[in-house]
Protein backbone atom coordinates (compact mmCIF):
# COMPACT_ATOMS: atom_id res chain seq x y z
CA UNK A 1 0.00 0.00 0.00
CA UNK A 2 1.25 3.20 -0.66
CA UNK A 3 1.77 5.84 1.79
CA UNK A 4 0.37 9.16 1.21
CA UNK A 5 2.84 12.58 2.24
CA UNK A 6 0.40 13.48 4.99
CA UNK A 7 0.39 9.86 6.53
CA UNK A 8 4.65 10.14 6.51
CA UNK A 9 4.35 13.64 8.31
CA UNK A 10 2.41 12.08 10.64
CA UNK A 11 4.59 9.18 10.87
CA UNK A 12 7.27 11.73 11.40
CA UNK A 13 5.23 13.92 14.01
CA UNK A 14 4.71 10.52 16.42
CA UNK A 15 8.76 10.22 16.74
CA UNK A 16 10.06 10.38 20.19
CA UNK A 17 12.69 12.99 18.73
CA UNK A 18 14.09 13.99 21.86
CA UNK A 19 16.31 16.89 20.37
CA UNK A 20 17.10 19.55 17.23
CA UNK A 21 17.85 17.23 13.88
CA UNK A 22 19.64 18.81 11.02
CA UNK A 23 19.05 17.23 7.49
CA UNK A 24 21.15 17.54 4.74
CA UNK A 25 20.24 16.94 1.06
CA UNK A 26 22.59 17.37 -1.44
CA UNK A 27 20.66 17.44 -4.56
CA UNK A 28 19.22 20.50 -6.58
CA UNK A 29 16.44 18.03 -7.22
CA UNK A 30 15.60 17.19 -3.40
CA UNK A 31 15.88 20.92 -2.70
CA UNK A 32 13.23 22.35 -5.68
CA UNK A 33 10.70 19.46 -4.57
CA UNK A 34 11.35 20.58 -0.63
CA UNK A 35 10.81 24.22 -1.49
CA UNK A 36 8.22 23.76 -3.87
CA UNK A 37 5.57 21.33 -1.31
CA UNK A 38 6.74 23.50 1.55
CA UNK A 39 7.88 20.44 3.40
CA UNK A 40 10.26 22.54 5.96
CA UNK A 41 7.03 24.16 7.19
CA UNK A 42 5.01 21.25 7.37
CA UNK A 43 7.78 19.06 9.57
CA UNK A 44 7.96 19.93 13.46
CA UNK A 45 9.73 22.39 14.51
CA UNK A 46 13.21 20.64 15.45
CA UNK A 47 13.29 19.37 12.28
CA UNK A 48 16.08 21.44 10.00
CA UNK A 49 16.36 20.80 6.05
CA UNK A 50 19.59 21.96 5.02
CA UNK A 51 20.51 22.22 1.45
CA UNK A 52 23.97 21.07 0.59
CA UNK A 53 26.80 21.11 -2.16
CA UNK A 54 24.13 19.74 -4.85
CA UNK A 55 24.26 22.07 -7.42
CA UNK A 56 26.76 21.19 -10.14
CA UNK A 57 27.13 24.55 -11.56
CA UNK A 58 27.33 26.78 -8.24
CA UNK A 59 30.76 25.10 -7.83
CA UNK A 60 31.49 24.45 -11.04
CA UNK A 61 35.51 26.25 -10.74
CA UNK A 62 35.47 30.44 -11.64
CA UNK A 63 38.35 29.66 -13.37
CA UNK A 64 36.88 26.99 -15.89
CA UNK A 65 33.96 29.30 -17.00
CA UNK A 66 36.86 32.10 -17.68
CA UNK A 67 38.52 29.80 -19.26
CA UNK A 68 35.45 28.56 -21.58
CA UNK A 69 34.81 32.69 -22.21
CA UNK A 70 38.31 33.58 -23.32
CA UNK A 71 38.37 30.63 -26.01
CA UNK A 72 34.67 31.04 -27.23
CA UNK A 73 36.31 34.98 -27.26
CA UNK A 74 39.34 34.98 -29.22
CA UNK A 75 39.53 31.52 -30.93
CA UNK A 76 37.19 30.30 -34.05
CA UNK A 77 35.29 27.62 -32.32
CA UNK A 78 31.58 26.87 -31.58
CA UNK A 79 31.55 26.74 -28.18
CA UNK A 80 28.20 24.15 -26.97
CA UNK A 81 27.46 24.49 -23.22
CA UNK A 82 24.25 22.98 -21.28
CA UNK A 83 21.86 26.15 -20.79
CA UNK A 84 22.56 27.15 -17.14
CA UNK A 85 26.52 27.74 -17.46
CA UNK A 86 25.63 30.51 -19.85
CA UNK A 87 24.45 33.08 -17.08
CA UNK A 88 27.23 32.01 -14.30
CA UNK A 89 29.45 35.43 -13.45
CA UNK A 90 33.42 34.99 -12.97
CA UNK A 91 34.99 37.71 -11.28
CA UNK A 92 36.13 40.37 -13.89
CA UNK A 93 35.07 44.32 -13.87
CA UNK A 94 31.38 45.03 -14.94
CA UNK A 95 33.53 46.12 -18.50
CA UNK A 96 34.62 42.96 -18.89
CA UNK A 97 33.04 39.59 -20.11
CA UNK A 98 31.54 38.35 -17.52
CA UNK A 99 29.11 35.71 -18.69
CA UNK A 100 29.16 33.11 -21.74
CA UNK A 101 25.74 34.97 -22.36
CA UNK A 102 27.70 38.11 -22.46
CA UNK A 103 30.54 36.19 -25.27
CA UNK A 104 27.97 35.26 -27.08
CA UNK A 105 26.45 39.07 -27.29
CA UNK A 106 29.85 40.39 -28.50
CA UNK A 107 29.94 37.87 -31.37
CA UNK A 108 31.41 34.89 -29.81
CA UNK A 109 29.44 31.23 -31.16
CA UNK A 110 28.27 30.11 -28.27
CA UNK A 111 25.45 27.61 -28.19
CA UNK A 112 23.09 25.93 -24.64
CA UNK A 113 22.47 22.99 -25.24
CA UNK A 114 20.10 20.20 -23.76
CA UNK A 115 22.30 17.19 -24.53
CA UNK A 116 25.80 15.77 -25.12
CA UNK A 117 24.05 14.20 -28.76
CA UNK A 118 23.55 17.61 -29.58
CA UNK A 119 27.15 19.03 -29.36
CA UNK A 120 27.66 15.67 -31.85
CA UNK A 121 25.50 16.94 -34.45
CA UNK A 122 26.64 20.18 -34.19
CA UNK A 123 30.30 18.94 -34.64
CA UNK A 124 29.03 16.78 -37.76
CA UNK A 125 27.54 19.94 -39.05
CA UNK A 126 30.68 21.79 -39.09
CA UNK A 127 33.88 19.35 -39.52
CA UNK A 128 36.13 22.65 -40.21
CA UNK A 129 35.00 24.26 -37.23
CA UNK A 130 36.38 23.11 -33.37
CA UNK A 131 33.30 22.62 -31.38
CA UNK A 132 34.27 22.94 -27.22
CA UNK A 133 31.63 21.34 -25.44
CA UNK A 134 32.06 22.75 -21.90
CA UNK A 135 30.63 20.24 -19.98
CA UNK A 136 30.19 20.83 -16.00
CA UNK A 137 28.29 18.65 -13.99
CA UNK A 138 27.69 16.01 -11.26
CA UNK A 139 27.90 12.33 -11.81
CA UNK A 140 24.34 11.65 -13.22
CA UNK A 141 25.39 14.52 -16.27
CA UNK A 142 29.07 13.27 -16.80
CA UNK A 143 28.01 9.88 -17.31
CA UNK A 144 26.00 10.89 -20.27
CA UNK A 145 28.86 12.70 -21.58
CA UNK A 146 31.48 10.06 -20.91
CA UNK A 147 28.90 7.74 -23.28
CA UNK A 148 28.87 10.09 -25.54
CA UNK A 149 33.14 9.94 -25.73
CA UNK A 150 32.54 6.09 -25.52
CA UNK A 151 30.46 5.41 -28.53
CA UNK A 152 32.73 7.95 -30.60
CA UNK A 153 32.62 11.89 -31.55
CA UNK A 154 33.86 13.80 -34.39
CA UNK A 155 37.14 14.83 -34.61
CA UNK A 156 36.54 18.26 -34.30
CA UNK A 157 34.57 17.94 -30.92
CA UNK A 158 36.93 18.95 -27.31
CA UNK A 159 35.45 18.41 -24.29
CA UNK A 160 36.20 21.81 -21.42
CA UNK A 161 35.63 18.91 -18.83
CA UNK A 162 33.98 20.27 -15.33
CA UNK A 163 32.52 16.94 -13.84
CA UNK A 164 32.47 16.61 -10.28
CA UNK A 165 31.74 13.60 -7.92
CA UNK A 166 29.11 14.53 -5.50
CA UNK A 167 29.91 12.06 -2.51
CA UNK A 168 33.71 13.18 -1.90
CA UNK A 169 32.00 17.06 -1.09
CA UNK A 170 30.00 15.64 1.73
CA UNK A 171 33.09 12.95 2.95
CA UNK A 172 34.73 16.58 3.08
CA UNK A 173 32.32 18.25 5.30
CA UNK A 174 32.04 15.36 7.76
CA UNK A 175 35.73 14.96 8.18
CA UNK A 176 35.76 19.19 9.14
CA UNK A 177 34.31 18.34 12.03
CA UNK A 178 32.17 21.04 11.50
CA UNK A 179 29.57 19.04 9.40
CA UNK A 180 26.47 21.08 11.18
CA UNK A 181 23.75 17.86 9.84
CA UNK A 182 22.96 14.75 11.85
CA UNK A 183 21.14 12.86 8.82
CA UNK A 184 22.04 12.43 5.30
CA UNK A 185 19.63 12.45 2.13
CA UNK A 186 21.69 11.28 -0.64
CA UNK A 187 21.02 12.25 -3.76
CA UNK A 188 18.32 9.69 -6.18
CA UNK A 189 19.68 10.17 -9.26
CA UNK A 190 23.48 9.94 -8.71
CA UNK A 191 22.58 7.20 -6.69
CA UNK A 192 20.74 5.62 -9.75
CA UNK A 193 23.94 5.99 -11.87
CA UNK A 194 26.82 5.11 -9.34
CA UNK A 195 24.78 2.73 -6.80
CA UNK A 196 23.65 3.70 -3.64
CA UNK A 197 26.99 1.83 -2.29
CA UNK A 198 28.70 5.11 -2.76
CA UNK A 199 26.57 6.62 0.31
CA UNK A 200 27.54 3.30 2.86
CA UNK A 201 30.64 5.77 4.35
CA UNK A 202 28.39 7.99 5.82
CA UNK A 203 26.96 5.27 7.84
CA UNK A 204 30.25 3.17 8.02
CA UNK A 205 32.61 6.18 8.64
CA UNK A 206 30.82 8.98 10.55
CA UNK A 207 28.02 6.97 12.34
CA UNK A 208 25.37 8.51 10.47
CA UNK A 209 21.75 7.94 9.30
CA UNK A 210 21.72 8.17 5.50
CA UNK A 211 18.90 7.38 3.05
CA UNK A 212 19.01 7.98 -0.70
CA UNK A 213 15.87 9.38 -1.54
CA UNK A 214 13.44 10.22 -4.82
CA UNK A 215 12.02 13.56 -6.13
CA UNK A 216 8.71 12.98 -5.23
CA UNK A 217 7.58 14.43 -1.98
CA UNK A 218 6.32 10.94 -0.79
CA UNK A 219 9.78 9.39 -1.22
CA UNK A 220 11.88 12.75 0.31
CA UNK A 221 9.30 12.29 3.48
CA UNK A 222 9.76 8.19 3.20
CA UNK A 223 14.14 8.90 4.00
CA UNK A 224 12.98 11.38 6.03
CA UNK A 225 11.74 9.14 8.30
CA UNK A 226 13.74 6.77 7.71
CA UNK A 227 17.01 8.70 8.92
CA UNK A 228 14.74 10.44 11.72
CA UNK A 229 13.74 6.39 13.05
CA UNK A 230 17.45 5.55 13.13
CA UNK A 231 18.00 8.05 15.73
CA UNK A 232 15.43 7.68 17.89
CA UNK A 233 16.44 3.88 17.42
CA UNK A 234 19.83 4.73 17.75
CA UNK A 235 20.57 1.95 14.83
CA UNK A 236 22.01 3.63 11.85
CA UNK A 237 22.06 2.00 8.31
CA UNK A 238 21.79 3.47 4.36
CA UNK A 239 18.34 3.28 3.41
CA UNK A 240 17.01 3.46 -0.18
CA UNK A 241 14.16 4.62 -0.32
CA UNK A 242 13.80 5.00 -4.35
CA UNK A 243 13.98 1.59 -5.05
CA UNK A 244 11.88 2.70 -8.68
CA UNK A 245 15.19 3.69 -9.90
CA UNK A 246 18.24 3.02 -7.44
CA UNK A 247 19.58 -0.72 -7.50
CA UNK A 248 22.80 -2.49 -6.03
CA UNK A 249 25.28 -1.41 -8.18
CA UNK A 250 23.47 1.05 -10.30
CA UNK A 251 24.03 1.51 -14.02
CA UNK A 252 26.95 -1.06 -14.59
CA UNK A 253 26.74 0.16 -18.21
CA UNK A 254 27.45 4.06 -17.23
CA UNK A 255 29.95 3.21 -14.87
CA UNK A 256 32.30 1.06 -17.09
CA UNK A 257 31.95 4.01 -19.58
CA UNK A 258 32.93 6.74 -16.93
CA UNK A 259 35.66 4.61 -15.70
CA UNK A 260 36.76 3.80 -19.81
CA UNK A 261 36.43 7.61 -20.45
CA UNK A 262 37.52 9.58 -17.84
CA UNK A 263 40.04 9.98 -14.65
CA UNK A 264 39.44 10.31 -11.21
CA UNK A 265 41.88 13.39 -9.45
CA UNK A 266 41.41 15.98 -6.70
CA UNK A 267 39.94 18.73 -8.05
CA UNK A 268 38.55 22.62 -7.28
CA UNK A 269 35.22 23.61 -5.93
CA UNK A 270 34.25 27.04 -6.20
CA UNK A 271 33.69 28.56 -3.04
CA UNK A 272 35.29 25.56 -1.33
CA UNK A 273 38.64 24.68 -2.64
CA UNK A 274 40.09 21.19 -3.45
CA UNK A 275 38.53 18.44 -2.68
CA UNK A 276 40.00 15.11 -2.66
CA UNK A 277 39.29 12.89 -5.38
CA UNK A 278 36.31 14.84 -6.33
CA UNK A 279 36.97 15.61 -10.12
CA UNK A 280 36.59 14.06 -13.82
CA UNK A 281 39.65 14.54 -16.17
CA UNK A 282 39.58 13.02 -19.54
CA UNK A 283 41.67 9.48 -19.94
CA UNK A 284 44.41 9.56 -22.14
CA UNK A 285 42.93 6.73 -24.74
CA UNK A 286 40.74 9.96 -25.31
CA UNK A 287 43.14 12.86 -25.18
CA UNK A 288 42.84 14.30 -28.73
CA UNK A 289 39.61 15.27 -27.59
CA UNK A 290 40.89 17.40 -24.46
CA UNK A 291 40.08 21.30 -25.02
CA UNK A 292 43.05 21.42 -22.37
CA UNK A 293 45.35 19.87 -24.82
CA UNK A 294 44.23 21.57 -27.62
CA UNK A 295 44.19 24.75 -26.31
CA UNK A 296 46.74 24.64 -23.00
CA UNK A 297 46.92 28.52 -23.40
CA UNK A 298 43.87 29.28 -21.68
CA UNK A 299 44.07 27.74 -18.60
CA UNK A 300 45.92 30.33 -15.77
CA UNK A 301 47.11 29.25 -12.57
CA UNK A 302 47.03 32.53 -11.45
CA UNK A 303 43.12 32.41 -11.58
CA UNK A 304 42.40 29.08 -9.43
CA UNK A 305 42.02 31.72 -6.22
CA UNK A 306 40.10 28.46 -4.19
CA UNK A 307 36.99 29.55 -2.73
CA UNK A 308 36.66 32.65 -4.94
CA UNK A 309 33.03 33.66 -4.85
CA UNK A 310 31.85 37.36 -6.06
CA UNK A 311 32.33 39.93 -3.58
CA UNK A 312 30.32 40.34 -1.28
CA UNK A 313 28.67 37.07 -2.19
CA UNK A 314 27.56 34.16 0.31
CA UNK A 315 27.24 31.62 -2.12
CA UNK A 316 30.48 29.24 -0.41
CA UNK A 317 28.42 29.71 2.90
CA UNK A 318 25.27 28.29 1.00
CA UNK A 319 26.63 25.57 -1.17
CA UNK A 320 28.33 24.30 2.33
CA UNK A 321 25.12 24.42 4.06
CA UNK A 322 26.27 26.89 6.82
CA UNK A 323 23.78 29.83 6.00
CA UNK A 324 20.70 29.61 3.96
CA UNK A 325 20.12 31.38 0.77
CA UNK A 326 18.22 34.25 2.81
CA UNK A 327 20.94 35.07 4.88
CA UNK A 328 23.02 36.14 2.52
CA UNK A 329 22.86 40.13 2.44
CA UNK A 330 22.37 40.14 -0.93
CA UNK A 331 19.64 37.81 -1.54
CA UNK A 332 16.79 39.36 -2.83
CA UNK A 333 18.28 42.60 -3.22
CA UNK A 334 21.87 43.14 -5.63
CA UNK A 335 21.36 39.44 -6.40
CA UNK A 336 17.98 38.20 -8.33
CA UNK A 337 17.31 35.18 -11.11
CA UNK A 338 16.98 38.50 -13.49
CA UNK A 339 20.27 39.80 -12.30
CA UNK A 340 21.91 37.30 -10.56
CA UNK A 341 25.32 37.94 -8.43
CA UNK A 342 26.47 34.50 -6.92
CA UNK A 343 26.00 31.28 -9.28
CA UNK A 344 23.27 29.96 -6.77
CA UNK A 345 21.18 32.10 -7.93
CA UNK A 346 21.58 31.09 -11.64
CA UNK A 347 21.22 27.80 -11.76
CA UNK A 348 17.71 25.58 -11.19
CA UNK A 349 19.23 23.76 -8.56
CA UNK A 350 20.81 26.42 -7.05
CA UNK A 351 19.32 26.98 -3.49
CA UNK A 352 19.10 30.50 -3.50
CA UNK A 353 17.37 30.28 -7.23
CA UNK A 354 15.21 27.86 -5.67
CA UNK A 355 13.92 29.45 -2.79
CA UNK A 356 13.60 32.53 -4.71
CA UNK A 357 10.86 31.15 -7.34
CA UNK A 358 9.20 29.42 -4.65
CA UNK A 359 8.49 33.16 -3.33
CA UNK A 360 10.64 33.21 0.15
CA UNK A 361 11.58 36.71 -0.21
CA UNK A 362 11.94 37.43 3.26
CA UNK A 363 15.70 37.87 5.35
CA UNK A 364 15.41 35.20 7.45
CA UNK A 365 16.62 34.83 10.95
CA UNK A 366 20.46 32.56 11.05
CA UNK A 367 19.13 29.23 11.78
CA UNK A 368 21.96 27.10 11.03
CA UNK B 1 20.66 19.53 -14.07
CA UNK B 2 19.99 15.46 -12.58
CA UNK B 3 16.01 15.77 -13.60
CA UNK B 4 15.03 12.34 -15.29
CA UNK B 5 12.14 12.73 -17.40
CA UNK B 6 10.24 9.13 -17.46
CA UNK B 7 9.40 8.38 -21.50
CA UNK B 8 7.78 5.25 -22.90
CA UNK B 9 9.86 3.80 -26.34
CA UNK B 10 8.56 3.51 -29.47
CA UNK B 11 10.62 2.29 -31.56
CA UNK B 12 14.69 1.03 -31.48
CA UNK B 13 17.04 1.91 -33.78
CA UNK B 14 20.64 0.27 -32.77
CA UNK B 15 21.55 2.66 -29.67
CA UNK B 16 18.54 5.26 -30.48
CA UNK B 17 15.43 4.70 -29.02
CA UNK B 18 12.18 7.48 -30.37
CA UNK B 19 10.49 7.95 -27.22
CA UNK B 20 7.30 9.84 -26.28
CA UNK B 21 5.99 11.77 -23.25
CA UNK B 22 3.06 13.67 -22.97
CA UNK B 23 2.35 13.55 -26.61
CA UNK B 24 6.30 14.91 -27.30
CA UNK B 25 8.46 12.94 -29.31
CA UNK B 26 12.41 12.98 -29.04
CA UNK B 27 15.17 10.23 -29.71
CA UNK B 28 16.83 9.15 -26.40
CA UNK B 29 20.06 7.58 -26.62
CA UNK B 30 20.15 3.83 -24.95
CA UNK B 31 24.07 3.77 -24.92
CA UNK B 32 23.75 3.82 -21.37
CA UNK B 33 21.56 0.71 -20.76
CA UNK B 34 23.59 -1.70 -22.71
CA UNK B 35 22.92 -4.14 -19.50
CA UNK B 36 19.15 -3.80 -20.08
CA UNK B 37 17.38 -5.56 -22.29
CA UNK B 38 15.00 -2.89 -23.49
CA UNK B 39 11.67 -3.29 -25.76
CA UNK B 40 9.20 -1.31 -27.13
CA UNK B 41 7.09 -0.17 -24.93
CA UNK B 42 8.87 -0.17 -21.80
CA UNK B 43 9.22 2.99 -19.93
CA UNK B 44 12.67 4.82 -19.04
CA UNK B 45 14.14 7.24 -16.84
CA UNK B 46 15.58 9.84 -19.03
CA UNK B 47 18.67 13.03 -18.50
CA UNK B 48 20.34 14.69 -20.74
CA UNK B 49 18.77 13.19 -23.60
CA UNK B 50 20.03 9.49 -22.59
CA UNK B 51 17.92 6.86 -20.88
CA UNK B 52 19.59 6.29 -17.46
CA UNK B 53 17.66 3.46 -16.00
CA UNK B 54 14.37 1.70 -16.98
CA UNK B 55 11.07 1.94 -15.07
CA UNK B 56 7.43 0.58 -14.34
CA UNK B 57 4.66 1.86 -16.42
CA UNK B 58 3.44 2.78 -12.76
CA UNK B 59 6.67 4.38 -11.58
CA UNK B 60 6.39 6.70 -14.43
CA UNK B 61 2.96 7.76 -14.01
CA UNK B 62 3.90 9.05 -10.55
CA UNK B 63 6.98 10.64 -11.44
CA UNK B 64 4.73 12.57 -14.14
CA UNK B 65 2.29 13.58 -11.43
CA UNK B 66 5.38 15.24 -10.04
CA UNK B 67 7.15 16.99 -12.84
CA UNK B 68 3.02 18.07 -13.73
CA UNK B 69 2.72 19.79 -10.31
CA UNK B 70 6.45 21.45 -11.13
CA UNK B 71 5.47 22.76 -14.58
CA UNK B 72 2.26 23.81 -13.41
CA UNK B 73 4.23 25.90 -11.04
CA UNK B 74 6.94 27.59 -13.90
Amino acid sequence: MTVTASQWLDRIRALPLESHVKIMNVCGGHERSITMAGLRSALPGNIELIPGPGCPVCICPEEDVYEAIQLALNENIILVAFGDMLRVPVNVRKSDTRTLAEAKARGADIRPIASPVEAVKIAKEHPEIPVVFFAAGFETTTAPVAAMLVEGVPANLFLLLSGRLTWPAVAMLLESGEAGFNALIAPGHVATVMGPEEWQFVVDAHNMPAAVAGFEPESLLAAMYSVLRQLTDGRYFLDNCYPALVREGGNRSARRQLEEAFVVEDANWRGVGSIANSGYIIADKYKAHDARRKYPNYASEARKRAGEMPPGCDCAGVVLGKIYPNECRLYGKACVPRNPIGPCMVSDEGACRIWWANGLRETAKPKI
Amino acid sequence: MCLGIPMQICEINGFVASCEAKGVFRDVSLFMMQDENLKVDDFVVVHVGYAIQKITSQEAQTAWELYDQMIAAD
